[in-house]
């Protein structure tokens, strides 16, 4: 498992990537986004124990996880609408739960829901955002915007929600900010707002510099468009590696237990479903290390072909269905 | 940045308060009416002794209405802000959250403060139509509580708003109806003069507490 980094108390032990990374973040750029130690609760629910990431400059990273992961609460934390109960977050450089309206600016927000001033008109919005950013780039937002084909006049309250992510989406890019932060962007939005949200979103990226760090449910939409995924699981486990290394080397084998024991996830198997109508294992070891394992566990095993997946599949081999 | 904030406030605002500008002025024509009618039908005299004698107040259909503006236009500022936490798009925004919010409320209470002094110029005029200036001035002077009682209920209505936390928010209703009801104690004319400076003294102090749910709102734990 080259290139990955495992967090929380219980899996940090291991080290080895950890080192790695911490290596390697003291010698680059400072990461947009930093996250050490992060803990949270609400009551007596942990979200998170200790959850340590970084999210480098330059990078696309996508956060994945299953609903209640605490990924939407990860990003009130990151951007200050949260008190951690411990730990710290940094973005761009200072405390999230203190930045400065300077580094707000450099920063483009994207909220769950594509939440936005439904009471103004496409104009008016416009007009309101222009001059809080001074790299305004008001050419953007009505590249965007009219291609709705709606009159500037046209409230936000009137519109879709596949429409209503259009003028969100063309607020931040003519924010031209240095880090975009995008929770959900694909809520409520139908396959072909998705695409065109993708196709300007991968447009702005070209112009370089640009730090993403996006959140969604659409697995599938993450593929080609970022670099790095961080893999949140319940109670703040985390898995954060490229998305290149994460396709070669996460890897599903169905197998046959012939009455003998299941296998169980350890130090080697991520998961085993059961549930489907194969049995499948995941795994990021390889075909030889798992079957020298397996002959030891479960010796009636039958371990056999790998199967091709996608992303979608790897994400809930990795995570789980339940 | 300031004209953007204040643009914002306008658009929720404006339907509203020109609603309730129609509204002011509504009430002001039928107390002028009201006033108009009470001199046709009785005698003088007898208008002079409910006013001095039985100290009837004959304009007090002005009594709640500067407290029902304040409500309302809090209402209409800040409920937009509240629904679906879009109180976060503004607290995104680059520019400091206590200047953001005390813009929000210089606003609001500027708005309810155009109204109020609509409200007393209105009254001075009607009354003067009738009565001797002296009459005017106290008309207005016993109106101020009922004005103060506007600010109030906007200040309260605001913080009750903002404020993240229900059990907070039921604690500065109570504190802005338990203020509310210091203001409509009286019966006759002036009987708060010597203690309004003091009560309006007070109801400064909720310019600098919108500042604290505000940051409540913003740093959750």
């Amino acid at each position: 498992m080259q290139n990955a980094v495992r967090s929380t108390a219980a899996q940090t032990s291991g080290g080895g990537p950890v080192g790695a990374l911490a290596a390697e973040s003291t010698t680059g750029p400072a990461p947009a986004i930093e996250v050490q130690r992060l803990a949270h609760r609400y009551g007596s629910r942990v979200i998170y124990d200790d959850l340590s990431f970084a999210v480098p400059q330059g990078k696309v990273v996508a956060l994945l996880g299953k609903n209640g992961v605490g990924k939407t609460t990860l990003i009130r934390l990151l951007m200050g609408y949260l008190k951690p109960s411990g730990g710290q977050c940094r973005v761009l450089g200072e405390p999230s739960h203190a930045l400065s309206p300077a580094t707000r600016a450099r920063i483009g927000l994207l909220f769950e829901g594509h939440l936005a001033y439904d009471f103004m008109s496409i104009a008016e919005i416009e007009r309101f955002h222009r001059p809080f950013y001074p790299r305004w780039r008001r050419d953007l937002f009505y590249d965007l915007v009219d291609r709705l084909q709606l009159p500037h006049e046209h409230k936000i309250a009137n519109m879709s929600c596949g429409q209503r992510s259009q003028v969100v989406l063309g607020l931040i890019f003519a924010q031209d900010p240095d880090l975009m932060i995008l929770d959900d962007y694909s809520m409520g939005l139908d396959a072909g707002y998705r695409r065109l949200f993708l196709d300007y979103l991968k447009r702005c990226l070209e112009q370089g510099g640009k730090t993403v760090f996006v959140t969604s449910h659409v697995v599938q939409d993450m593929e080609s468009l970022v670099d790095e995924v961080i893999f949140l699981k319940r109670g703040g486990a985390v898995l954060q590696m490229p998305l290149a290394a994460f396709r070669d080397g996460f890897r599903c084998f169905r197998f046959d237990p012939r009455g003998g024991p299941m296998p169980a996830p350890d130090a080697l198997i991520e998961n085993v479903d059961l549930h489907g109508r194969e049995p499948l294992l995941y795994t990021f070891a390889t075909r030889e290390q798992l079957t020298e394992q397996l002959r030891e566990r479960c010796p009636q095993l039958r371990l056999a072909e790998e199967r091709a997946m996608t992303l979608e599949d790897a994400f809930i081999g990795l995570t789980g269905k339940y | 940045m300031l004209r953007a904030i204040l643009l914002k406030e306008w658009l929720k605002l404006r339907w509203v308060w020109l609603g309730l500008a129609l509204v002011h002025v509504g009430m002001l024509a039928y107390l002028f009416l009201s006033l108009r009618h009470q001199f046709q039908v009785e005698h003088s005299e007898m208008i002079w002794y409910w006013a001095l004698e039985l100290r009837r107040l004959l304009y007090d259909q002005l009594m709640l209405l500067p407290a029902l503006t304040g409500a309302v236009i809090a209402v209409a500022q800040f409920t937009p802000e509240m629904i679906g936490g879009r109180f976060r798009l503004s607290l995104h925004l680059p520019v400091r959250g206590d200047v953001l919010v005390w813009t929000w409320v210089v606003f609001g209470a500027g708005l309810g403060l155009v109204l109020s002094v609509l409200d007393a110029a209105g009254l001075y005029a009607l009354v003067r139509l009738f009565f001797p200036p002296e009459a005017a001035a106290s008309a207005v002077l016993t109106a101020l509580p009922w004005l103060l009682g506007g600010w109030v209920a906007y200040f309260g209505t605001t913080l009750a708003l903002l404020e993240p936390a229900a059990p907070r928010r039921l604690v500065y209703l109570a504190l802005g109806l338990a203020f509310l009801g210091l203001l409509y104690l009286h019966r006759g004319y002036q009987e708060y003069d010597r203690i309004l400076p003091a009560l309006a003294a007070a109801s400064l102090l909720f310019i600098p507490a919108v500042i604290l749910p505000a940051h409540r709102c913003r740093h959750r734990s």
